[in-house]
């Protein structure tokens, strides 16, 4: 294949406002069927939509963790089709003056995915089919969303994953929304066509609709783009219509699409007054904004000098983040700390949600007392793989499974007689030291430490060896 | 001239009267007229009789609000909770909003008393109500002839005193061409001063709710009651009337300056011209300046009008699908075809010229050239408004170019009646306020009415000189045979 | 400008109505003559570019708007009342005869 893949995605991203976009219902997740809603969000004759302040306050957040230009002047829009699912027979968008635009995503290879506009709308409600008839539920419809458009700067199927993995993360960091693809609070499409490398023209494009995973995003574009190779191989010419991506067959296939959707009618939403937002405001919620995930990356790597796997690792989910930076907070060292998350913690986890997810029954602050007795060689790195282990199963603390006395539990004749034989077995160290290369000391107590599993007081073992070797 | 709003109130506060005698008055009245008139097409008597009740009780217990006890009507297109609303039209068959309109909650909370739905053009769509999917309310005046439209009922009953007082809503003239056919006082406030939640929309940035009433006195009471600010409808203003503006009726004229454009009576009927000059004479002779102003763009307010309201009635009447309420199409072969059948078979004629005019307006290719043109020069009559306010405190003008049509009046297109919409569509457009007063009667005897029409949120000025003129014209208002008291 | 029969058609795809062959003969009439009358305002006052707001341009501070403050939302037989439920649904069979 001799073909150059153009791509562009539109992201939908549910926000995470405690009410819908026009009205006060809840947008809570499930509930019984028809139970979150009211005259607004089911289009009752007569109702007026009013807009919610913190749906504003999220895109704009949105689009300044996304290097957005902020509209400071801004209104909503009318998008008219008829679909059951739709209570007013239009959606409440924004067409010609979007909240933000103009901004980018780097991803790792350095590359800027431009981001053309993000603007502000209402989610629909939803539909079941069953049986001969069609059953509807309103709870979703008004639930706010943003609708993030990138630039057709896309030229893989893996950068096409990485895009949307990196805008995952960033609405995920400052808060936004909890982008649970499986959930449908983060839905991709995916605008694609091949082009002739070095052609400045654009081929003809299709649209692939409601990609709910990233893994599918990637898969998506792959069978997307070797379609229309294949079409354009044979000679023959891409139709510009809207696909649906299947996942049990990896294949793309044209939807049947909405009738007449191709005529919107966009107008100024006439109950709704434009709204201005003034620099402050802006540069309030500019400062409002969390570290991002990119200028944590790299600073868990200049500053707390954690390699860059480990820091990728850490940085990929909020909550791990949060709990880690818990932990140093709580004096616990960066490298121990580190090492036992991503070996210990996560080995528990099996699944990207559940890193996500990061529920784990231990405090940070519990997690800094067990990472503690390691930083001061009271406990070898095994025992505390092994005791974080039963702290994370029974959730009980540190104290529950090394008393003070598992750490002074030796007696001070097994003590001496074991310095003695690290004194035995290692007489050219003991040379060293005599001669002055004090840190070889260090070869010894890992000797000691190790024979007592970790459990004897380093301070009484470093007095005897000192004694033994007559300094 | 009929009761007032105020002496009604202290009768009742008196006790001379019950409000549930007086609601029963009106309910004889209406048993006896409405089957004729077809003015109200819902009533609402058991309703009307248990708020009556209320109503008394709220009398007795003293402090009662002026409105309470008073029995009333809406228009058809106003939510009222658990009672019929449905714009007149099959397609909101038997449909029971379960939340009431604010106007109706205010005046609900006051101890008003329904007596009932009135008669529509259906969707608020026409000028003469005889596109109600119940038929055309008669013209009490002379039942030969329509009451205009769209609020013909709310008109019709205030003007037969079937209800003290109707509220309507003007969108293009729908309270004052009404009034101004069968004699009554209607008031269109500015856009904004009144709540439109509840008001099923037609055109949404045109609507407007406002009384119908036989004197300008009681236009000021109603309007007092309803106005105000509404966190339901962003579109509203809470706006500072100050004191009640029914207690500031009284104003020496002298020194007020009174515009009168030359545009507003292109192509009237010259009787309706010769009444509208002969009023302004009277504002002269006590004093008022009168200045020669100019409007230059009103001459093509009607077609900008007509494409925005169709543009937003087209969008706004696309939720009308069979799913949630009102009419079901009975067989179908898909959702789409039930829904298109649905609209087919529930939309009446204008109607449906209105959503294609407006889906024309805005879709692709046409756009520029029709919605944001209106647009542009809807800015462009707001400038011209605004330049003329500058100088006048009001403009006077005639309400309709004719008096009341005869029914069925055959018109060969759709468009001949829009042209009669001309007087009052550039007002909604600036979204100013205006009051229709009767000023006589044409050599048919049908009433002729004057348009006053003032600054944004200037109601005062409007119904001072309303107010002036009623009370130094010698005209009476709403004098009519056989109405509840008669 | 003349709107032919096909557009007309087009039309009511779009807003999901159906014209009988003499109920579409009539409309295409009449909507000519509203169309001319539409046109009017093509003759005078040059169209600007400016952007066209909500009504008249009026605009609200930020501060203003609805503050996220969630409000008991109707039970579901109020949201169904004008229409047949199905067990809190609403619902309709997709051909019915």
């Amino acid at each position: 294949m001799n073909y150059e893949i153009v791509c562009g995605i539109e992201t939908h991203v549910e926000l995470a406002t405690k009410t819908k976009i026009f009205c006060g219902c809840t947008t809570e997740f499930g509930g019984e069927p028809n139970t979150h809603c009211c005259p607004v969000c089911t289009g009752q004759p007569g109702s007026l939509p009013i807009l919610n302040q913190k749906v504003v306050e999220y895109a704009i957040k949105a689009g300044l963790a996304l290097n957005c230009k902020i509209n400071t002047k801004s209104h909503m829009d009318r998008k008219n089709y008829v679909y059951p699912d739709l209570p007013k027979a239009y959606q409440i968008s924004q067409y010609d003056e979007p909240l933000c635009e103009n901004g980018y995503i780097e991803l790792d290879s350095g590359k800027r995915i431009g981001i053309t506009r993000i603007h502000i709308e209402e989610d629909a409600g939803k539909l079941i089919h069953e049986k001969g008839y069609t059953y509807i539920d309103y709870n979703r419809s008004g639930v706010p969303l943003i609708e993030i458009v990138s630039e057709p700067d896309i030229s893989s199927a893996e950068e096409a994953r990485e895009y949307a993995e990196k805008l995952q993360l960033i609405m995920r960091y400052i808060g936004v929304s909890d982008c649970k693809m499986q959930e449908g609070s983060m839905r991709c499409d995916v605008n694609l066509s091949l082009r002739k490398p070095g052609d400045p023209n654009f081929g003809v494009r299709t649209e692939t609709k409601n990609i709910n995973s990233l893994s599918f995003i990637q898969k998506a574009v792959m069978a997307e783009a070797e379609r229309q190779a294949d079409i354009l191989d044979a000679g023959g010419t891409i139709v510009q219509q809207t696909m649906r991506y299947d996942e049990k067959t990896d294949s793309v296939t044209p939807m049947r699409d909405k009738e007449n959707s191709d005529d919107y009618r966009y107008f100024p939403d006439p109950d709704i007054l434009g709204f201005c937002i003034d620099e402050e405001k802006v540069e309030e919620i500019r400062a409002s904004l969390p570290e991002l995930p990119f200028d944590k990356f790299k600073r868990y790597i200049n500053v707390l000098g954690l390699s860059e796997a480990t820091a990728k690792q850490l940085i990929k989910y909020k909550k791990v983040a949060e709990f880690f930076e818990g932990a140093i907070a709580e004096g616990a060292s960066v490298k121990n700390a580190a090492n036992l998350i991503v070996g210990t913690i996560f080995s528990n986890m099996d699944t990207e949600e559940e890193k996500e997810l990061f529920a784990i029954r231990i405090s940070a602050a519990q997690f800094a007392a067990l990472v503690k007795l390691a930083d001061e060689k009271k406990i070898n790195i095994g025992v505390a793989q092994s005791t974080l282990q039963k702290m994370l199963e029974s959730g009980k603390p540190v104290e529950e499974f090394i008393k003070p006395e598992d750490l002074v539990g030796i007696s001070d004749e097994e003590l001496e007689s074991l310095c003695k034989e690290a004194i035995d077995a290692n007489q050219k160290v003991v040379a060293d030291i005599r001669n002055g290369k004090d840190k070889a000391i260090n070869m010894l107590f890992g000797y000691v430490m190790k024979k007592t599993g970790g459990k004897a007081d380093i301070r009484k073992v470093e007095a005897m060896l000192r004694k033994f070797i007559g300094q | 001239m009929r009761t007032g709003i105020s002496e009604l109130a202290s009768k009742l506060r008196k006790r001379e009267i019950s409000a549930v005698e007086l609601t029963k008055t009106y309910i004889d009245a209406i048993e006896k007229l409405n089957p004729t008139l077809n003015a109200y097409v819902h009533l609402t008597f058991d309703t009307a009789l248990k708020a009556a009740e209320k109503a008394d009780q709220m009398l007795k217990e003293g402090d009662a609000p002026l409105l309470c006890g008073i029995p009333m009507a809406l228009k058809d297109n106003i939510c009222t909770d658990g009672l019929l609303t449905t714009c007149c039209s099959k397609i909101l068959e038997g449909f029971k909003p379960y939340y009431d309109a604010t106007v109706w909650e205010k005046l609900k909370a006051q101890g008003a008393v329904l007596m009932g739905k009135t008669n529509m053009d259906e969707f608020a769509m026409g000028s003469t109500s005889e596109t109600s999917c119940y038929g055309a309310p008669l013209n009490p005046i002379n039942t030969a002839y329509v009451t205009g439209g769209s609020s013909g009922g709310s008109a019709a009953v205030v003007c037969a005193d079937l209800a003290v007082y109707s509220l309507g809503s003007d969108t293009g003239g729908s309270i004052r061409q009404p009034a101004s056919f069968c004699g009554v006082i209607g008031l269109k406030p500015t856009y904004g001063a009144v709540s439109r939640y509840g008001l099923i929309a037609y055109g949404s940035s045109l609507d407007q709710i406002g009384p119908v009433t036989s004197s300008v006195k009681d236009a000021a009471i109603v309007f007092d009651a309803i106005k105000g600010g509404d966190k339901r409808d962003q579109t509203s203003v809470d706006y500072d009337y100050g004191d009640s503006l029914a207690e500031r009726l009284d104003r020496d004229i002298k020194g007020m300056r009174i515009g009168v454009a030359e545009e507003f009576f292109d192509g009237i009927n010259p009787e309706i011209k010769y009444k509208i000059m002969e009023a302004i004479a009277l504002f002269e002779k006590n004093g008022a300046i009168i200045e020669n102003i100019r409007l230059p763009a009103l001459k093509i307010a009607l077609p900008v009008y007509y494409i925005i309201a169709c543009a937003e009635a087209s969008s706004n009447l696309g939720r009308y699908d069979g799913i949630r309420y009102g009419y079901r199409a009975s067989s179908y072969t898909s959702i789409e075809d039930m829904i298109v059948k649905t609209r087919s078979e529930g939309f009446g004629d204008e109607v449906k010229r209105r959503i294609m005019l407006g889906t024309y307006v805005l879709s692709s290719g046409y756009y520029d050239a029709y919605y944001k043109k209106a647009c542009l020069i809807r800015e462009e009559i707001n400038r011209e408004f605004d330049a003329v306010f500058e100088k006048c405190d009001a403009l006077i003008a005639p309400t309709a170019p004719n008096t009341a049509f005869p029914l069925n009046h055959k018109v060969t297109s759709p468009v001949e009646i829009y042209l009669s919409d001309i007087c009052t569509v550039p007002v909604n457009i600036a979204g100013i306020p205006a009051i229709s007063i009767p000023c006589g009667k044409d050599s048919k005897g049908l009433p002729i009415g004057m348009q006053i029409i003032g600054k944004k949120f200037d109601e005062a000025t409007v119904l001072q000189m309303a107010y002036f003129y009623e009370q130094n014209s010698g005209i009476d208002v709403g004098v009519y045979e056989g109405g509840a008291r008669a | 400008m003349a709107v032919s029969k096909t557009e007309i058609e087009k039309l009511a795809k779009l807003a999901k109505l159906s014209f009988s062959d003499e109920e579409l003969e009539r409309f295409t009439a009449e909507f000519d003559a509203i169309i001319a009358f539409a046109d009017t305002i093509n003759q005078s006052i040059e169209g600007g570019t400016e952007q066209i707001r909500s009504i008249g341009a009026r605009m609200v501070p930020f501060e203003t708007l609805r503050p996220d403050e969630v409000v008991p939302s109707l039970p579901s037989d109020k949201i169904l009342s004008n229409v047949e439920g199905y067990n809190g649904f609403f619902g309709l069979e997709r051909s019915k005869k």
